[in-house]
């Protein structure tokens, strides 16, 4: 199957979004951040809004854990 | 009580049992004509009258075959912790108008619209049915709570009304053998023990089968640590008549409560409870008291109805069919509450399964024909079983990171339409498209064609399962599009060699026509056959479409029913 997946940087100023990131989990514990990350997948997941894309995106993260599963 | 209908005086409850609040009906037990010594072979012998069993009884009965119904129990609904379905989904109620009980159904249900998710002291969301743009075209509502143990009353009696199956009380299945030619079934009544021949049987026997055993047919499915209890209530000042859902309810220390209305003003109220909680423990009259006192209030008044603490866990036959012993309901599959699932599953089960029976039993199809209702209902069930799974994952998220996405999104949904899409509690039962069908015969088999509204052959209004109970069990076809005299003699011929009714689709009042026309005047009939000019849909018994076939030639429709009917 032909992959979907965008591999080339789309994202105009990488190192201002990046800082944001960063910036947004600045003071949070551990379990924050987790909660922070898990509300911001959500919410752009929804923004790609394609199956397909969306399960590359799974597969192509999860892919070092891999091995790691039973 | 259904005292808007005659029961026939012969089987007139004769005393009523007490179900919680309710009173229940009990039938006579009657010896069976074996038992005076007469050695009958039976068509069909359904083992089991809930509401899979009952379904296919009253099916069967329509369809002109004398089964027999034996049931250890003499009453309906339950006794003890057996199923207590509340919801029956739109197909099911398309199902039910065709076997008789819909309007009972109506009368006596509860038509909810107005649904509120709640996750700790506040709303996440609501909705509003009535506002919410339906893509349904069916005759039928979307869904309508109803006690299980009315649908299947309503059911019994039309089968006692119809007459020719016979329901037999009292017999409780002992043992089972079958072979090639036949199945041989031991069952024990008060009046001593008989054998019972049988051609098929279906075994509508519930989740603890033992003919499933007894067969040794291998199942796989999966245990579930979810717990919940029910308690069934009438209140003295009613909540608003909306479909309540907690995801975290405080009240319940921060688990899920559903809270529904059902006929008769009784409302149930359905528990998560610890993983560990002990069914005894959970049930007795003072904690549910305790329960419901934290959830209303210190001083609400009630009745207590019914209480049943539940687990659940799922489970699927490798095989429905089994030579002559078909399986189906929570006999061939059992899977979580959720979505009311189970018992939807089982009267479409029923549905799919008699009309095949018939033509079997009728010498028109062969017994193969069975082996499509195995593939296509295990294949519905395992979607089925998917499907409540994914809700069970987001009410008992069984580990940290689980809940932690279930935090996102309840914490999301409040503020955005979208995350409301991931909040899961439950995904009510729809058509399974039959995707693996041995059946299929053209483009778009498999998916089910909803109820629409139709002018039928003689002019009256009516919908598709009017024109069902005019057809026998014969398949439907539609021809879209003019009609000459040569295709007429055509599909005429086809007529009298195999069950198939033909008709013409016109989108409006034209033209007089000796053939047999259908006036689908707001094209819902059409969209749904895919239906451009000149081609012909095959439509089921069960009001499935076996295929559309594109400007057929007669030899090509013959091609078509002789697979849809497994003759070749």
């Amino acid at each position: 199957m032909k992959t979907t997946l965008q591999t080339q940087l789309k994202i105009a100023d990488p190192d201002g979004f990046y800082e944001k990131l960063l910036d947004a989990h600045r003071g949070l514990t551990d379990e924050q951040c987790a909660q922070l990350d898990a509300r911001l997948i959500l919410l752009l997941a929804n923004q790609i809004g394609d199956d397909r894309v969306l399960a590359e995106c799974i597969e192509a993260a999860a892919r070092p854990f891999a091995q790691a599963r039973p | 009580m259904p005292d808007d209908h005659t029961f026939p005086p012969a089987i007139r409850a004769a005393t009523a049992v007490t179900g919680g609040a309710y009173e229940l009906p009990v039938y006579p037990f009657v010896e069976p004509a074996e038992l005076r010594g007469e050695r009958l072979r039976h068509p069909v012998v359904i083992v089991g009258a809930g509401l899979t069993g009952l379904t296919a009884a009253c099916d069967c009965a329509l369809r002109g075959i004398p089964a027999v119904v034996i049931d250890e129990d003499d009453t309906v609904g339950v006794r003890g912790a057996a199923s207590r379905g509340i919801c029956y989904a739109q197909k099911s109620l398309e199902i039910y108008k065709r076997l008789g009980i819909l309007d009972r159904m109506l009368a006596k249900g509860i038509q909810w619209s107005v649904g509120r998710t709640f996750a700790g002291n506040d709303e996440v969301y609501a909705f509003d049915l009535k506002k919410v743009q339906s893509h349904s075209v069916s005759e039928q509502p979307p869904f309508i709570n109803l006690q299980q143990f009315y649908v299947e009353w309503f059911l019994v009696e039309r089968i006692y009304e119809l007459g020719l199956v016979e329901l037999r009380w009292k017999n409780r299945l002992i043992d089972i053998a079958p072979d090639d030619e036949r199945v041989v079934l031991t069952v024990q009544t008060p009046a001593g023990s008989y054998t019972l021949e049988a051609s098929w049987v279906v075994d509508c026997s519930g989740a603890h089968s033992a003919i499933r055993d007894k067969l040794g047919v291998r199942a796989s499915g999966a245990k579930i640590p979810d717990r919940w209890c029910i308690s069934d209530v009438r209140f003295e000042h009613e909540p608003p008549a909306e479909r309540w859902t907690w995801i975290e309810a405080p009240f319940n220390e921060n688990r899920a409560v559903w809270q529904h209305l059902m006929a008769d003003r009784v409302w149930r109220l359905d528990y998560q409870m610890p993983a560990d909680a002990d069914p005894e423990a959970i049930s007795r009259p003072e904690v549910v008291a305790a329960r419901l006192r934290r959830q209303f209030g210190p001083d609400v008044k009630y009745e207590l109805v019914w209480v049943g603490p539940y687990a659940y866990r799922s489970l699927c036959l490798d095989a429905f069919r089994v030579g002559r012993v078909l399986f189906a309901g929570d006999a061939a599959h059992v899977m979580s509450p959720f979505g009311a699932r189970g018992g939807n599953s089982g009267i479409q089960d029923a549905d799919n399964l008699v009309w095949k029976l018939a033509l079997v039993l009728e010498g028109k199809a062969p017994e193969r024909l069975l082996d499509s209702y195995a593939v296509e209902r295990r294949q519905a069930a395992l979607d089925n079983i998917r499907i409540t799974d994914r809700t069970t994952r987001f009410l008992s998220p069984p580990t940290r990171v689980e809940k932690r996405f279930r935090d996102a999104v309840i914490s999301l949904a409040r503020e955005f339409p979208f995350a409301r899409g991931f909040v899961n509690t439950g995904r009510l039962s729809s058509p399974t498209r039959y995707e693996d069908s041995p059946i299929a015969v053209g483009e778009h088999a498999g998916v089910h064609v909803q109820n629409v509204a139709l002018a039928l052959p003689n002019g009256a209004r009516g919908d598709l399962v009017d024109l069902l109970q005019r057809c026998d069990h014969a398949v439907l076809g539609f021809f879209h599009g003019d009609l000459d005299a040569l295709t007429a003699r055509e599909l005429d011929a086809l007529e009298q060699r195999y069950p198939v009714r033909f008709f013409c689709v016109r989108s409006e009042e034209g033209r007089t026509s000796t053939f047999p026309s259908v006036i689908d005047d707001e094209g819902k009939l059409t969209a749904q056959l895919h239906g451009a000019p000149g081609a012909v849909a095959l439509v089921r018994p069960d009001l499935y479409l076996a295929g559309t076939l594109e400007e057929p030639s007669a030899a090509d429709i013959e091609r078509a029913l002789r697979k849809l009917l497994a003759i070749e």
